[in-house]
């Protein structure tokens, strides 16, 4: 329970700080290019080790599963069609190979 | 017009594939938090007030192994520093009106509630993220309700295969980014990986360590090289990322 409570607090207080610390200033411009590309970096970060690290088993049902919702993504708008072709692509490579 | 209607309702759609992803993420949490001894309650509880994946997973497993509640807190406060830089980031492109509608949507900043908001071509407002948050909030605490009561309805090779999805929506957010900022864009995405892959299996960095060093470094040369650029001209790119007014 303290572990909760203690995390709950922590992970809001993280959250919350910028808000807190921002206030009432002006965003210099190197700050803000640099907060405008984060979001590119966390993305690629994101994926990769990770995605590894979930298929400990058969990281190629990972990889494949990244790929086709990447190719996916590259002819079809919104993110409902690649998330579930990639489901399926990795179910495939789970279930027969 | 309803808080309920337009923006509101944009939100809650964008997080559609969040909802599917953070569902069966946290179908696999509610399942181990259940083996870990946490009661049902509790393990709602968690999710509920945390909101976070990988803190959650490694919370629960240093809880099976017995470490003192300290030290887990600790470690839960290392994966997510991350959640700082998005905050600030999601500053500067959300249109707040208030600090209370800041002190609101920073409980629920979570790698892709913020990935979402900050692609989006729309009007991010408070009430877009109100939509967005409370959908992505439902799946994460929805998922584990289901993963502790309902136990194991899944096939193995399917719940397996349903860890692909936050995977997968990662790399569907990016590619558009990558279409749209060509070279700049993959080239700042690929460092990051290269870097957390770098840092997490040679230098065994902690997961979030890791993350957040590889994120604050690639995002870091990438700023210098557009600043650099810009000196001498306003590409259309930079132009773009450099775009806060």
């Amino acid at each position: 329970m303290a572990v909760i409570i203690g995390g709950a607090i922590v992970n809001y207080l993280i959250r919350v700080a910028p808000v807190v610390l921002a206030k009432g200033r002006k965003m210099p411009p190197f700050l803000a290019t640099f907060l405008n590309i984060m979001p590119v970096a966390a993305l690629g970060a994101l994926i990769f080790p990770g995605i590894i690290e979930s298929f400990p088993d058969k990281p190629s049902a990972g990889i494949i599963g990244v790929a086709v919702a990447a190719l996916v993504s590259c002819f079809a708008d919104g993110l409902v069609f690649p998330v579930v072709a990639a489901i399926a692509a990795s179910w495939f490579t789970i279930r027969f190979f | 017009m309803n808080f309920f209607d337009g923006d509101f309702r944009r939100g809650a759609a964008s997080a559609i594939p969040i909802f599917i992803g953070y569902f069966t993420a946290s179908t696999a949490f509610g399942l181990l938090a259940r083996g870990a001894g946490l009661s049902g309650w509790q393990s709602i509880l968690f999710s509920a007030t945390n909101l976070t994946g990988a803190a959650q997973f490694l919370a629960i497993n240093l809880i099976a192994s017995g470490a003192f509640p300290l030290e887990i807190v600790f470690s839960i406060f290392l994966i997510n520093l991350r959640y700082f830089l998005m905050t600030a980031s999601l500053l500067t492109k959300v249109r707040y009106k208030n600090s209370l509608e800041k002190y609101l949507t920073a409980f629920a900043v979570t790698d892709e509630v913020f990935s979402v908001a900050m692609v989006d071509g729309g009007n991010v407002n408070v009430r877009f993220m109100a939509g967005l948050q409370s959908t992505s909030w439902s799946g994460w605490v929805l998922g584990t309700v289901a993963g502790f009561f309902a136990g194991t309805f899944l096939s193995p090779a399917l719940s397996a295969a349903m860890q692909v999805a936050l995977f997968a929506l990662f790399a569907a957010l990016l590619v558009p980014e990558i279409k749209k900022y060509r070279l700049v864009a993959f080239l700042t995405a690929l460092c990051a990986a290269l870097l957390n892959t770098f840092f997490y299996y040679v230098l065994t960095f902690s997961a979030g360590w890791s993350l957040a060093i590889a994120m604050i470094l690639a995002s870091l040369a990438a700023t210098i090289f557009l600043s650099r650029q810009n000196a001498l001209k306003k590409s259309p790119v930079e132009r773009e990322f450099c775009n806060h007014g």
